[in-house]
């Protein structure tokens, strides 16, 4: 390992996670010489990042409040177990600004951007202002935030409708609501306003213009202690259900070099202006014409990283570690980054394919593909129980291929080899969204599963 | 380990057709064996097993439990159920308010509902762990200073005779 003398690496890493990110991370740690520490619910005593941490530490009862949320029992296993860093994951505290701030205090690395830059993120529409001042082109929407139904159908009138009204404090497709008349707007506001504050204890909301045919299209970057900031490409994650993502890829078919180049440097630019630190990701939606618009940030590793490692061979945990122990940006990339070949994701749930109801219980048999260019996250195996408390996230089955065919036939062998048994998981689903001529013409927008809802022999068994 | 353990526990052995199975953990020593004559001088069943234990027929398996250390001696305390205090979060162990301070109990004390036991610090909050039943302080788990997790056992207290009507 090249480090430069003048950065220290972290001797410990508590996982605030749990499921195949916590596992994710402690193979960074691993191959970084860190050593590793699981906190985990009683529910998850018997799970895979508990036996491959070096220490483990049960922080609380299934209740993810009552554990993974909770701060005090998360910071009080990195106190008693000496840990001088923390890997949030994803979900649960990963972009929560006061645990990043607790963590500070308490002497202990958040390894993710300050506190700052999460509270500045988090609140969306406030992120909206600010890229918009920043020269981002953003929809058009309302200037900050709308705090009640007739403000809301002034600024619907005066951006046109469609229009989605937003949570600022939202995320994950919850509290949003679309009105696309007048008529719409006074119950869209009310019904967001309600959903916002049950979810996110916050009511403040926003007015964003609605493109029906949006692309999801999203920039990696990484930005060092010194500013020095560089973009990993994008990734494309238009096939959602009901704003879940289901299939992610990179590069996104409908960039263009340029426009990588162009937009990457843009992001990257403005995030080293803002002060940002760490890993983060920039969503745009890209209209019918191919431009793009900024829709939100997220200030932590997300899901679908692997189809962005794949693509450049850089490992974004491990870089998330080496950056925030203060290592400069050389030490991760030299120069430009540029994609090589084409990676796929299909994230394996465990859920009833005609309902879409999470499906719990245990799985009686399972067995992941291998062989050239497929990867598995997982830390699901035989006889592990798949708990109602949690996401039903089962695994996460990427493959890297020269080009997008190649990654699309190896993605459709990979997930006929994938065998779950004991709970019902969406492999059907996904392969068939890699039959559609459609999909494989990368002729598709976020609207391509709800278009094919009504057909069973895509969306059912 | 808990009831549901055991249960779950119960059913996979007797799905395999294992006749007979022993665990040692955390000193709780469990012996499930089928098909055996229940044992009467050694059955020790802690108290809130017994409705699991009680709903088992013959030739279902017989649920022993008891310390790994002389089992024999401890057996009229178990049988009497022992009721476990379990950390309710996780940090550090006092089991005195201040350093060279008088622990709240001692093995062998009797002891009141809502008494404090003992101190978990967890970020600098110093969380006083109170007594849910009366009863005697039979054993500590844990050392003074000594880290623990969430739902460890920290102490066994022998409830009182009043105090059993209302666990």
């Amino acid at each position: 390992m090249s480090v430069p003398r003048w950065f220290s690496m972290f001797k410990k890493i508590l996982v605030a996670n749990r499921g195949e990110i916590a596992l994710r991370v402690i193979c960074a740690c691993k191959e970084l010489g860190i050593r590793t520490v699981a906190v985990y619910s009683e529910a998850d005593a018997h799970s895979l990042p508990v036996r491959y941490a070096d220490e483990a530490i049960c922080i609380g009862p299934a209740r993810p409040s009552a554990s993974y949320l909770n701060i005090q029992s998360v910071i009080s296993a990195a106190a008693i177990t000496g840990a001088d860093a923390i890997h949030p994951g994803y979900g649960f505290l990963s972009e929560d600004a006061n645990f990043a701030e607790v963590c500070e205090t308490s002497g202990i690395t958040f390894i993710g951007p300050s506190p700052d830059l999460i509270r500045l993120m988090g609140d969306k529409s406030n992120a909206r202002r600010k890229m918009k001042e920043a020269g981002v082109p953003v929809l058009p929407g309302s200037d900050g935030g709308v705090y009640s139904a007739e403000e809301a159908a002034e600024w619907a009138s005066a951006i046109g409708y469609p229009v989605l009204v937003k949570a600022a404090a939202g995320g994950g497709g919850r509290g949003m609501r679309v009105a696309h008349a007048p008529v719409e707007i006074a119950a869209a506001f009310e019904a967001a306003r309600r959903e916002a504050l049950h979810a996110f204890g916050s009511e403040e909301l926003y007015i964003e213009k609605l493109i029906p045919e949006a692309r999801h299209i999203e920039f990696q970057v990484l930005v060092d202690h010194w500013g020095r900031a560089l973009h990993l490409g994008e990734r494309e994650c238009s096939i959602q259900r009901r704003y879940q993502k289901i299939l992610e890829e990179s590069p996104a078919s409908p960039i263009r070099a340029e426009q990588r180049r162009e937009i990457g440097a843009q992001v990257a630019n403005v995030l080293s202006r803002f002060g940002y630190t760490n890993a983060g990701t920039v969503e745009f939606l890209m209209d019918e014409q191919g431009r793009l618009y900024f829709i939100e940030m997220n200030t932590r590793i997300q899901v679908e990283h692997p189809v962005t490692e794949m693509v450049t061979g850089i490992d974004l945990v491990r870089s998330q570690i080496l950056l925030a122990a203060g290592a400069p940006l050389s030490e991760i990339a030299e120069g430009e980054v540029c994609l090589k070949g084409h990676s796929i994701e299909c994230r394996i749930n465990a859920e009833d394919p005609a309902t879409f109801a999470p499906s719990s219980g245990r799985i009686t048999s399972y067995h992941v593909p291998g062989g050239t260019g497929v990867r598995v996250d997982s830390a699901s195996y035989t006889e592990c129980v798949v708990h109602p408390y949690y996401d039903s996230l089962l695994a996460k089955l990427i493959v890297h291929g020269r080009n997008r065919q190649e990654a699309i036939g190896r993605m459709a062998r990979a997930l006929e080899m994938f065998i779950v048994e004991g709970v019902q998981t969406t492999i059907p689903l996904q392969q068939r969204i890699l039959a559609e001529p459609d999909f494989l013409q990368g002729n598709y927008n976020v609207r391509f599963l709800e278009r094919r809802q009504g057909r069973p022999e895509l969306v059912a068994k | 380990m808990n009831l549901k353990e055991i249960k779950e526990l119960i059913d996979l052995i007797t799905e395999k057709g294992i006749s007979e199975f022993e665990l040692e953990r955390s000193g709780v020593r469990l012996k499930i064996s089928r098909n055996a004559a229940p044992r009467t001088e050694g059955g020790i069943l802690p108290a809130d097993t017994r409705p699991a234990v009680a709903s088992i027929s013959t030739p279902a398996p017989q649920l022993v439990s008891g310390t790994p250390s002389s089992p024999s001696a401890e057996a009229p305390l178990l049988l009497e159920g022992l009721h476990v205090v379990r950390s309710p979060m996780v940090g550090t162990f006092y089991l005195a308010p201040t350093q060279g301070a008088p622990p709240f109990i001692q093995v062998g004390d009797r002891i009141q509902v809502g008494q404090v036991l003992c101190i978990i610090e967890a970020m600098k909050l110093m969380n006083e762990i109170e007594a849910e039943i009366a009863g005697e302080v039979i054993k500590c788990y844990v050392e003074n200073g000594q880290p623990v997790e969430y739902g460890e056992p920290l102490f066994d207290l022998r409830p009182a005779v009043s105090s059993k009507k209302h666990p």
